[in-house]
């Protein structure tokens, strides 16, 4: 078990195969919905289903060839630096990861949302694509009559890529062995979780699958947070001490009395097996500091807040404050555009949106693009 | 600097103090001050002077002298004492000199008289014994001349030698650094440099064919010294002022505070100077910095005009030596073996980390920590509870010993360096040591420590050598005889001064009752008492109503915990009530995201239907009208 398996990765590959299956998902359904009803054309609808998993897989082609060569470079530039003092890259490392896996992990349990919001994005994307590419252009043309390649493609490409970077950034200070296993397996549960939502399996024990995946996430984010303090702690007493500390091992003199939480002179996760497994998904420590304590108390907290903020904000539409802050944002130039973004849409424009992306898809925008260049007026219009 | 005859102190004392009369009192007025000194050539430092000099002078008298020193510390913002090193002190416990034990400190600018009568021989040495302070200079040779020594006609000069390690830095400023969380593994200090008579690159000029008596003492403070001359083998005749029968060697291993007399007859030609080497035991040293020298070279000058070489090491380390075994040294007066101890003690050395994660000495799992009054006032004090051992308090370590017992210690080392242990007011028969010097001294290191085995170990000698420090091997032990025939307090203790300071010492209340009989405490050691604020009657805990009272007494630092405390508890408990509400929010929140899948499902459905016609505008917007709050990108 040890060194073989870092449950981080894991649920990193996890959360990302997910969203792509999802993406994926929503534009086959946009698909069934425009163009797959028994009345309409099966071929057009079947070399269309076509293109949308020709480009999926091609993105995650691409992008598995991207994070190999990340993740080469990584390791054969970067190992040695990091292993002259570990303790302080163990810790910033460690931060990184915790952050990462925060920022994204709470999406896991908004899965149904997620797909609402794929929804909608891919609609924007059909209506961008069917109103503004130059027809006349070589290029355009191609882009057009391929879009359902394209959007695929860009967004399985961008969620792989995505994942290489957050599992390059959660395991920055993992050995390269705890890699294939969790991203495989995490492939794996994401494509199977993936599918059962896509065929509309039981709601309520995906939806409690996901919960339970989340909590072991979080359990995880906040053992490293709370890991992280403790390593940066520990690099500062290990550079007063010197090269003694490692003569120590478990006993006295291995931690910083006067920091010093709890002590017990066994369990080490890092010498003694079966503790690691402890540490990776609870942050457990033979030696907590206060800073070690506390951190992770208050990182439970954190998501306390985080949490009670977004169903405040899901129930009654905006957070207290956010909207006067976002206007007065907009006033400042080099914020404009950053702040128009953020301020929400309203449901009308956003069923427009989604109304107009169905129109274009069913009124066969891409498909008789390279048949007649002047039906490319006919959406535009509506 | 080779030479330290002092003929001309010695003169004036001689004329000064009558000559005909064998007992004459010899006084030395010692201001002691700062002054800047830089023996070692590589920086000047501030070191302790007597009368504004550096290095001290050295104490010189005959058997029978009365020593008189007044002392007056102008040191301005350091207390200080004198111990005189091997002094017997029987009858003027007082004088001995270790702070808070027979004396008060005495404070900056108080004056203190040590008063005695010398009624021993040898080579012996005085150096201040109050907290940090001997090895910021404060420490010199004492010679106790005797003109009946068996080999006194055997000499035509004599020679006194002493070896030092050096720092650069104020003891005070190093302590706490060494006694430190961050000094886990209690690293001693490492010297920055090695001295030889206090200086460097010196000469002892000699004639050929010709014996010289040499007096080695390592005033250091913690690392002992390897002692040879190329070419060149002498004869042990006194160790620790005591004379041993003439013993030839080549080698002599010269832990802090030893002393050796040797013998050396020159050779009879002066075509070549020889190198007197002398090699710091780096097995003491935890590193050795690179610009460390660990091995010095003076000469044995036959000729001045002749090339002083610098001497070959034959050795990569200093342990491949092999040094004289002084445990096989035989007294010259053939005192037998004492007879079986009515008194055992047996100890063991450690060193741990104690609650603080400062690393402490341990005999017997007690931290040596001075009472709040010297001890030997709370024997003066005490009237009958003399003899109880509460008085003195459990942290000085106090076992009372009765007078002309028989005592005999047992110490075992359960830790993996070796200890210089001293013992005041006594020279002791040592009578076991294992593992002995030589190539196999570190063969314990390795494994289990050995302590004493009462029923299996190698016959006492029959006439065992006697000494006042005496090194106890790394992992090893030895067992030591003494006869309580010199009623007083004296200490116990190793003689590195940063194992002191950490309290690797105890104290034996030797006869208290015939103490309270028969010293006599001048009224001046009452008085740097009052002037420092320090009690002077009273038990350890300076409780003068009830003496078997100790609250309030000078305590050590507790025991490292060993696993879960309160506090660790409380912590844990939070942390996983915290992780479990955390994961309730989480659950809430998750189990809130299906109300997005039944919208969805609707919406989704009914767009369907209609969206191929382009006119499902109402259904749509209704399957969006909750996501309002979400953003576009």
């Amino acid at each position: 078990m040890p060194n073989v398996f870092a449950p981080q990765v894991f649920f990193i590959v996890f959360r990302e195969v997910l969203e792509a299956v999802i993406i994926v998902s929503v534009l086959l359904s946009f698909l069934k919905q425009c163009l797959g009803q028994p009345d309409q054309d099966q071929k057009i609808y079947k070399r269309l289903v076509r293109q949308v998993w020709f480009g999926s897989l091609s993105g995650v082609f691409l992008c598995l060839v991207i994070g190999g060569i990340f993740i080469g470079v990584f390791y054969g530039v970067g190992k040695d630096i990091w292993s002259q003092s570990e303790d302080l890259w163990e810790g910033i490392f460690y931060l990184i990861a915790t952050i990462i896996i925060t920022v994204m992990g709470l999406a896991l349990l908004r899965i149904n949302k997620m797909k609402e919001k794929w929804r909608l994005k891919i609609a924007h994307a059909l209506v961008d694509k069917a109103k503004h590419h130059n027809a006349k252009s070589w290029l355009g043309a191609w882009g057009k009559r391929n879009a359902l390649f394209i959007l695929p493609f860009i967004t399985t490409m961008r969620e792989g890529v995505e994942a290489v970077v957050f599992v390059g950034g959660v395991s920055l200070g993992l050995p390269a062995t705890e890699f294939p296993l969790p991203v495989i397996t995490g492939l794996l549960a994401g494509l199977f979780v993936g599918y059962l939502i896509y065929r509309g399996g039981n709601v309520l024990s995906i939806q409690l699958f996901l919960i339970a995946s989340t909590s072991v996430l979080y359990l995880i984010a906040a053992g490293m947070f709370s890991k992280a303090v403790w390593s940066l702690q520990f690099h500062v007493f290990a550079l007063r001490v010197g090269s003694d500390v490692a003569e120590e091992g478990n006993g006295p003199g291995s931690y910083d009395i006067l920091e010093s939480v709890w002590h017990v002179n066994c369990c080490n996760p890092e010498t003694d097996n079966g503790w690691d497994v402890f540490n990776a998904l609870l942050g457990w420590q033979n030696s907590a500091t206060y800073g070690s304590v506390i951190s992770y108390n208050i990182y439970w907290i954190a998501i306390m807040v985080a949490i009670s903020c977004l169903l405040y904000e899901e129930r009654t539409g905006s957070l207290p404050l956010k909207k006067q802050t976002l206007a007065t944002l907009a006033k400042v130039p080099g914020l404009k555009r950053w702040a128009k973004k953020k301020q929400a849409i309203s449901a009308e424009e956003r069923a427009e949106i989604v109304r107009q992306g169905e129109a274009h898809l069913a009124g066969g925008a891409f498909l008789e693009a390279e048949n007649s260049e002047e039906e490319d007026d006919r959406p535009a219009e509506k | 600097m080779a030479i330290i005859p002092h003929t001309a102190l010695w003169a004036a004392i001689v004329l000064l103090f009558s000559t005909l009369c064998t007992a004459k009192t010899v006084t030395y007025d010692f201001n002691v001050t700062w002054v800047t000194a830089n023996p070692d050539g590589l920086m000047e430092r501030k070191v302790i002077g007597v009368n504004n000099q550096w290095p001290l002078p050295v104490i010189e008298v005959e058997k029978g002298d009365q020593l008189v020193v007044n002392m007056h510390n102008g040191l301005g913002d350091k207390n200080a004492s004198i111990h005189f090193h091997g002094m017997y002190q029987n009858g003027t416990n007082e004088m001995d000199g270790p702070i808070m034990v027979t004396q008060c400190p005495i404070p900056p600018g108080a004056d203190f008289v040590y008063n005695f009568t010398v009624n021993q021989n040898g080579t012996y040495w005085y150096h201040c014994h109050a907290d940090y302070c001997y090895p910021d200079g404060y420490r010199q040779a004492l010679i106790v001349h005797d003109t009946e020594s068996y080999f006194y006609d055997q000499y035509e000069e004599e020679f006194t030698v002493t070896v030092s390690d050096w720092y650069h830095e104020l003891v005070e400023g190093i302590a706490p650094d060494f006694l430190s969380v961050y000094n886990p593994t209690g690293a001693e200090p490492i010297p920055q440099a090695f001295l030889f008579n206090d200086t460097l690159n010196t000469n002892l000029v000699v004639k050929p064919n010709t014996t010289y008596l040499i007096r080695l003492i390592n005033i250091g403070a913690f690392v002992a010294q390897y002692f040879y001359i190329e070419d060149h083998t002498f004869t042990i005749v006194e160790i620790d002022g005591i004379y041993t029968e003439p013993t030839e060697a080549d080698t002599l291993y010269i832990a802090i505070a030893q002393r050796y007399a040797i013998l050396l007859t020159t050779k009879n030609t002066t075509d070549k100077n020889y190198p007197i080497v002398t090699v710091a035991d780096s097995a003491l040293l935890d590193t050795i910095p690179s610009d460390l020298r660990l091995n010095l070279t003076n000469w044995l000058e036959y000729n001045a005009d002749a090339d002083h070489p610098q001497a070959v090491m034959t050795v990569d380390d200093a342990t491949d030596l092999v040094p004289y075994d002084d445990f096989t040294l035989t007294p010259y007066d053939k005192m037998p073996l004492l007879p079986e101890p009515d008194y055992t003690l047996e100890l063991s050395v450690n060193m741990e980390i104690l609650g603080n994660g400062e690393g402490y000495a341990l005999l017997n799992n007690i931290s040596y920590t001075a009472a709040k009054v010297p001890t030997i006032f709370s024997v003066m004090s005490s009237g009958s509870l003399a003899t109880n051992e509460l008085v003195y308090g459990e942290f000085t370590h106090p076992i009372v010993l009765e007078h002309n017992d028989v005592v005999q210690v047992i110490l075992n080392n359960n830790d993996g360096g070796s200890h210089p242990f001293h013992l005041h007011g006594h020279a002791f028969q040592v009578i076991d040591r294992t593992p002995s010097y030589g190539a196999s001294f570190y063969s314990y290191v390795d494994g289990d420590p050995v302590p004493y085995n009462a029923s299996n170990h190698t016959a006492f000698p029959a006439y065992p050598a006697r000494r006042d420090t005496f090194v106890l091997p790394p992992q090893g032990h030895f067992v030591i005889r003494f006869v309580a025939d010199n009623p007083g307090v004296w200490m116990f203790h190793c003689h590195i001064d940063w194992h002191l300071s950490q309290g690797l010492g105890m104290l034996f209340i030797e006869a208290p009752t015939q103490m309270q009989e028969r010293l006599n405490i001048p009224q001046n050691h009452y008085d740097v008492c009052k002037t420092g604020g320090i009690p002077s009657e009273g038990n350890a805990a300076a409780n003068t109503m009830d003496y078997l009272d100790l609250k309030g007494q000078n305590t050590q630092v507790g025991w490292l915990p060993g696993g879960f405390t309160a506090r660790g508890v409380v912590a844990l408990v939070f942390s996983c009530v915290s992780a479990v509400i955390g994961i309730a929010f989480l659950v809430v929140y998750g189990l809130s995201d299906l109300k997005f899948k039944g919208r969805e499902e609707e919406g989704m459905g009914e767009g369907g239907k209609v969206g191929g016609k382009g006119v499902g505008k109402a259904t749509v917007m209704e399957a969006s009208r909750e996501n309002s709050g979400e953003e576009v990108k």
